[in-house]
């Protein structure tokens, strides 16, 4: 068992967990944050994104243990008193949802490209958001609806 | 004009969907509920002898095991024939057949019970190759049903040996597709619950098509249709594929909740979902074909098997589309189609968007531009020749007359829009440069029946229902998968009341409140239940109508407008004022009028003749037209799709935004279908297990899409409106191939088109024997997690290098080692070393730069100094993993594995890097180029801990050049890599030459040979070309007999020349 101290969302958590289980595990299970999803556990199709100081992470692959101190981010920090993001509203727009089950990994991948820089190339958009998979957009309208939250 | 209809619409469900709010099947968690785990065959095919449930029964916190006696009502199932066994009795079929399920208190409880159940099996010899199992004197797969082939569709048309013999040539082709897997993001899950008011149970879950479900499960469960009820969850995506696995599970969690009398929920990992669900089936077509010069085709004899796998399914289904439209869009005189579906121990095969049409789409499409060719006509011509017009006769001698037949619109919109002709000279141009890459273009149409056709009955049910303020409700008995559908029914709703479409909700329909909507396949939901919404709206129209024509003085309804909220007189009188919608709700409800309404669908007939194949198989039909563009690096065999002109007709446009998604969408699935997608499964037995091994497109692996609509209404669709989700997907895999054609002047006639297939004409696949498959390897995981691990995390590095021993793994980033840990089976002690502040810092000195062990790569990608010094080094770290991985990982982790991949290896041991190993007796340092002795197996020692990397600055300028070869643009495996630096002498003679192969040798190390060949040359062409010899023997006698050296060692030589080459150009420029 580790004891881990983080902030998640803005809160200061103390949670004491079992040392096999994943960031993934901790958020869905523990902490009823369900938005982060699951699709491979291996680390390739990003479903699992969210952001851990700063950086996109996927949380298949970090250990609770592994947590102490961290600052994490997830979907269900985006709206904010019941407002949408500008990148949400633009995903809305664009129609880069479908099923919408990579969509929490995609808008956090996306969120942490543009909170370091808010104007980026489509080349860079494409490298932040290449370890998110999906299979129902083919990607050119989530492509679409990045570029525009980067042009604002 | 439309309102609402044609528009950019966003999504109804949109909201839940960007804040991570909507519940999808994994997020239920009711109260007290239980977890399943399955435990699967070890063996693909083999009689079980004994089952002992001993040590798994004993487990604390297992509350159920389930076995095939327990099954209370039907012990198999299926859609059409019950072959399909959800708990095998005595024998298995395929790898992912289920012997037992387990229910327990926690999930990890029932994974571990699972994995305590033993079985012993007599293994039988398995049949994989459809080709066999079609053989006379093939085993029996199921006796019972008397024979290996499923179902067999015959169509005769004409007399094809008369055609023969009058045709002026005549050629025989054969075609092959693989298995193609669903690859939702979202693996399957179910949650059954009983239901105390029913005595029957709730299912919750990842679910298709509900009505199919509750079949299933009512029938397995021995219960009533009413006694079971399906809630459904949000989808995550489907594509055809969350229908039988789910009525599989679903039937499995009700049984573990009758015996629990607990709610239980079964989730897959993607390797579960991967093992057990059922592909797209791969088709082996023989075509043979009479033409005359001028490509007319005069008759064609097609036979096909389709590899059914362990079930039947729907087979009888997707076989019977194949042999309606196995001719394509062509009228001939003459045609025999034979299709079989055959049982084998793969994995089974079913529905998957397209529906057995990619297959025979492939093929004749493929076969078109040959005969083309021959004829020396163009692709356009020879489809013109004999393309469908108005009226023209199908080969099931179906009459085109019922609605407008676009093909040669299509056709012409896609070349139009494509730029096709333009095209054709710049690629042609391109091609005479003699450059390592070569480019095309091809294309590729269809037509396609729409709904169901003859397959089933096609009904579809709503509810509409006008709340007392105006508001209204949506119930379908059909599913959103994702496509889009309940925006479609809801501006449907809106359109007719001619309301604001924020005033219509969608309500999740349950099984229990709607009539059965038929499956939501076929692309039909638009079609079909888009009909009983207007059926449903018009009904209550009327109602409201009634309550207020005295008030509008009017008699007939078309004598009113009813938009945006208001309905009104179309001839205006100054006296009558509109009245609002609410305001005739209100009224309505005042006078006792019901303003709900049941909608009904009922596609109009078709016919069809089992012996002759002969009928109106399908009420309409859409047709469509794709162009691809490529570029083939003729190097390695890699195809980059460069752009897919996509011209669909679709009757009618309902909302813009969701049809254009459908086309990127489908596109995308066809594009990783035609080049990516290897199904890889040998003697029965699944090699590519997750995302790392089946490959699907990723966003670097997607260019250009253009979707180009075309609206020819049709009489029966709502508002005109036809299908669009499957026709998207079946065309990329023949246009692409094609446009290999014109690239590389060669013809292929299997896909998918792998590295090998392209640049050797056949695949490798790494030998497995079919002992190998029987061999039942006792306390495996079945079900790869992490668990039963103990982590400790120092504080400081002595404090690390204290505790460090053999027992520990060390972890740093750990995206590799929790990738192994998931696998393995014993339990780990991990010492955690991703905080030391130690290990975490960049040091530049004078000479050098020192990098932490346990510094993220995406650090070492944004530093300066490594930018300017070390640019191969950043290169080759770029194309780690993905950005999040990179955010997480390490390069001391990237090294210490020595896995033969690992892209950083090769840069260091060019810029000499030392490694430093410390231990609490002291440190020592080693050069990269010694630190890994083979592959997975390195000099660090128990007690050691890698802790940093030292890089000298170059003395000397270096021309450099690095390739990198993955299947795909992003997160690969690095199938090979190269790394070359050169520094001249003043005299511009080679004075240090490094050459560095990745992924290749025992280890990554230099060639060292060839450096010593060129050293104290001047670089040119010719001596670059002669290396050719020396390095291919170098190379053959390394590892020349490896079964995937076919492919590499070629390949290689040329990617190395190639550095060469671009290390030449290089200089040339200086100069
Ligand atoms: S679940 Fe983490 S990357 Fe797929
Ligand atoms: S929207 Fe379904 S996976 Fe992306």
């Amino acid at each position: 068992m580790a004891k881990i101290k983080f902030n998640i969302n803005n809160k200061d958590v103390q949670l004491e967990v079992k040392d096999s289980l994943r960031l993934l595990d901790v958020l869905r299970d523990c902490m009823g944050l369900t938005g982060t999803k699951e699709g491979c556990g291996i680390g390739e199709c990003g479903a699992c994104t969210v952001i851990v100081n700063g950086d996109a992470v996927c949380s298949c692959l970090v250990l609770a243990g592994q947590l102490h101190g961290a600052n994490v981010e997830t979907i269900e920090n985006i709206e904010q008193n019941e407002v949408l993001s500008k990148l949400q509203q633009l995903f809305l727009e664009h129609g880069a949802i479908q099923c919408g089950f990579c969509t929490p990994g995609m808008l956090m991948s996306a969120k942490a490209l543009l909170d370091a820089n808010p104007h980026p190339a489509e080349a860079e958009i494409k490298e932040a958001l290449e370890g998110n998979l999906c299979r129902c957009t083919g990607y050119i309208p989530i492509l679409n609806a990045v570029k525009a939250a980067g042009s604002e | 004009m439309h309102s609402i209809i044609g528009k950019k619409v966003t999504r109804v469900d949109g909201y839940e969907k960007v804040t991570g709010k909507a519940v999808y099947g994994d997020d239920i968690k009711l109260h007290g509920m239980l977890y399943a785990a399955n435990r699967y065959t070890d063996i693909p095919a083999g009689k079980i002898k004994k089952i002992d449930l001993s040590n798994a029964e004993k487990m604390d916190g297992v509350e159920a095991i389930v076995l095939f006696k327990d099954i209370p009502g039907k012990k198999r199932i299926g859609p059409i024939r019950q072959d399909h066994y959800i708990l095998v009795n005595d024998e298995v079929f395929y790898c992912g057949d289920v012997i037992a399920a387990v229910a327990a208190k926690t999930k990890e409880t029932a994974y571990a019970a699972a994995d305590a159940i033993e079985i012993e099996y007599e293994p039988i010899e398995g049949i994989f190759d459809p080709a066999e199992a079609v053989k006379p004197d093939a085993r029996l797969i199921h006796p019972e049903f008397k024979s290996n082939i499923v179902v067999h569709y015959p169509l005769r048309k004409g007399d094809v040996e008369k055609g023969f013999g009058e045709s002026e040539n005549l050629i025989e082709r054969v075609y092959r597709t693989g298995f193609h897997e669903h690859a939702y993001i979202e693996p399957e899950t179910v949650t059954a619950a009983p239901d105390s008011t029913t005595k029957g149970y709730k299912i919750y879950g990842s679910i298709q098509n509900p009505f199919t479900t509750r079949r299933m499960v009512a029938a397995f469960m021995g219960l009533n249709l009413n006694q079971i009820n399906i809630l459904g969850s949000t989808l995550g995506g489907s594509f055809g594929g969350k229908d039988d696995i789910i009525n599989c599970m679903a039937c499995r969690v009700a049984l573990l909740s009758k015996i629990t009398g607990k709610p239980v929920k079964l989730t897959y990992t993607r390797e579960e979902s991967i093992k057990e669900s059922y592909k797209r089936h791969p088709y082996i077509l023989n075509y043979k074909v009479g033409f005359n010069n001028d490509g007319k085709l005069k008759s064609m004899k097609i036979e096909i098997i389709a590899d059914s796998g362990a079930y039947s399914s729907q087979s009888f289904f997707v076989t019977w589309r194949s042999v309606v439209q196995a001719t394509g869009p062509y009228e001939i005189e003459n045609v025999e189609t034979d299709i079989r579906a055959v049982y084998t121990n793969n994995s089974y095969t079913a529905a998957f968007r397209g529906f057995g049409s990619p297959q025979i789409i492939f093929a004749k499409e493929s076969l078109m531009d040959e005969i083309a060719a021959i004829c020396k006509i163009s692709p356009l011509e020879i489809r013109q020749i004999n393309g469908f017009k108005q009226g023209s006769i199908t080969a099931s001698g179906q009459k085109l007359d019922e609605h407008t037949v676009s093909l040669g619109e299509v056709i012409e919109k896609a070349i139009e829009k494509s730029t096709y002709n333009a095209k054709l000279d710049e690629y042609h141009k391109k091609n005479e440069t003699g450059s390592r890459y070569k480019y095309g273009i091809g294309l590729a149409c269809s037509y396609r029946g729409c709904s169901l056709g003859a397959e089933g009955t096609d009904t579809t049910s709503v509810i509409v229902s006008v709340q007392a303020d105006g508001s209204v409700y949506v119930l379908a008995g059909l599913n959103e998968n994702g496509q889009g559908m309940r925006t479609t029914f809801c501006q449907v709703a809106a359109e007719v009341l001619g309301i604001p479409l924020e005033k219509v909700a969608f309500l999740e329909p349950q099984t229990a409140t709607i009539p059965d909507g038929g499956p939501t396949v076929a692309s039909r939901a638009t079609l079909t239940g888009g009909n009983a919404v207007i059926d449903g709206a018009l009904k209550i129209k009327n109602a409201i109508f009634n309550v207020i024509k005295d008030e509008l003085q009017v008699s007939g309804i078309d004598e009113t407008i009813w938009e945006n909220g208001m309905i009104s007189r179309i001839q205006p009188l100054p006296e009558i004022n509109p009245i609002s919608f609410e305001k005739a709700v209100e009224k309505s409800f005042k006078a006792g009028v019901n303003v709900s309404a049941y909608g009904w669908f009922k596609a109009p007939d078709v016919s069809w003749h089992e012996e002759t194949g002969q009928g109106n198989a399908y009420f309409t039909y859409v047709y469509g037209c794709q162009v691809a563009e490529i570029k083939v690096d003729t190097y390695t065999g890699k195809i980059e799709v460069l752009k897919v002109t996509a011209v669909h007709d679709v009757g009618k446009v309902i909302n813009r935004l969701g049809i254009e998604g459908q086309v990127y969408g489908g596109v995308a699935q066809g594009i990783g279908y035609a080049i990516l997608e290897d199904f890889n499964i040998q003697n029965g037995i699944i090699k590519s297990e997750n995302l790392d091994e089946y490959l699907i497109p990723t966003i670097k692996d997607i260019h250009e899409i253009e979707p180009v609509l075309i609206e020819n209404s049709d009489k029966y669709g709502p508002f005109g409106a036809k299908v669009i989700g499957e026709p998207t997907l079946e065309l990329a895999s023949a246009a692409i191939n094609n446009a290999m054609k014109f690239a590389t002047g060669k013809y292929f006639y299997q896909i998918p088109l792998t590295l090998e297939r392209v640049f050797l004409g056949k695949n490798l696949v790494k030998p497995s024997r079919q002992s190998e498959a029987v061999r039942v390897t006792h306390q495996k995981k079945h079900t790869p997690r992490v668990t039963d691990i103990a982590m400790v995390t120092p504080s400081s590095l002595k404090k690390a290098l204290i505790m460090i021993s053999e027992d520990y793994k060390i972890i740093s980033g750990g995206t590799d080692i929790i990738i192994e840990l998931r696998k393995r089976n014993e339990t780990k002690k991990l010492l955690n070393i991703f905080q030391l502040k130690e290990l975490k810092k960049i040091k530049k000195t004078k000479d050098e730069i020192i990098i932490g062990s346990a510094v993220p790569i995406t650090q070492i990608l944004s530093h300066k100094a490594i930018k300017k010094n070390f640019p191969i080094l950043v290169e080759a770290c770029s194309l780690i993993g993905s950005k999040q991985i990179r955010n997480r990982a390490t390069l001391g982790g990237n090294i210490v594995n020595a896995a033969p991949c690992a892209d950083s290896v090769p840069p260091l041991i060019l810029y000499d890097a030392r490694i430093t190993l410390q231990s609490k007796n002291g440190s020592r340092e080693i050069p990269a180029k010694d630190f890994i002795i083979e592959n997975y197996k390195t000099q660090i020692k128990p007690d050691e801990i890698l802790t940093s990397f030292v890089i000298p600055f170059p003395k000397k300028k270096f021309y450099h050049s690095y390739y990198q070869l993955g299947r795909r643009n992003a997160v690969n495996i690095t199938r090979i890599s190269i790394g070359a630096m050169i520094a001249l002498d003043p005299e511009k003679k080679i004075e240090d030459c490094r050459i560095v192969s990745g992924s290749l040798f025992d280890r990554p190390k230099n060639i060292s040979e060839i450096e010593e060949l060129l050293k104290g040359q001047e670089l040119k062409e010719i001596l670059i070309n002669e290396i050719e010899q020396p390095l291919k023997k170098i190379i053959d006698d390394a590892i020349g007999k490896r079964w995937s050296s076919e492919y590499k060692n070629p390949v290689f030589i040329n990617i190395c020349k190639d550095a060469l080459h671009d290390i030449f150009m290089k200089l040339k420029k200086k100069k």
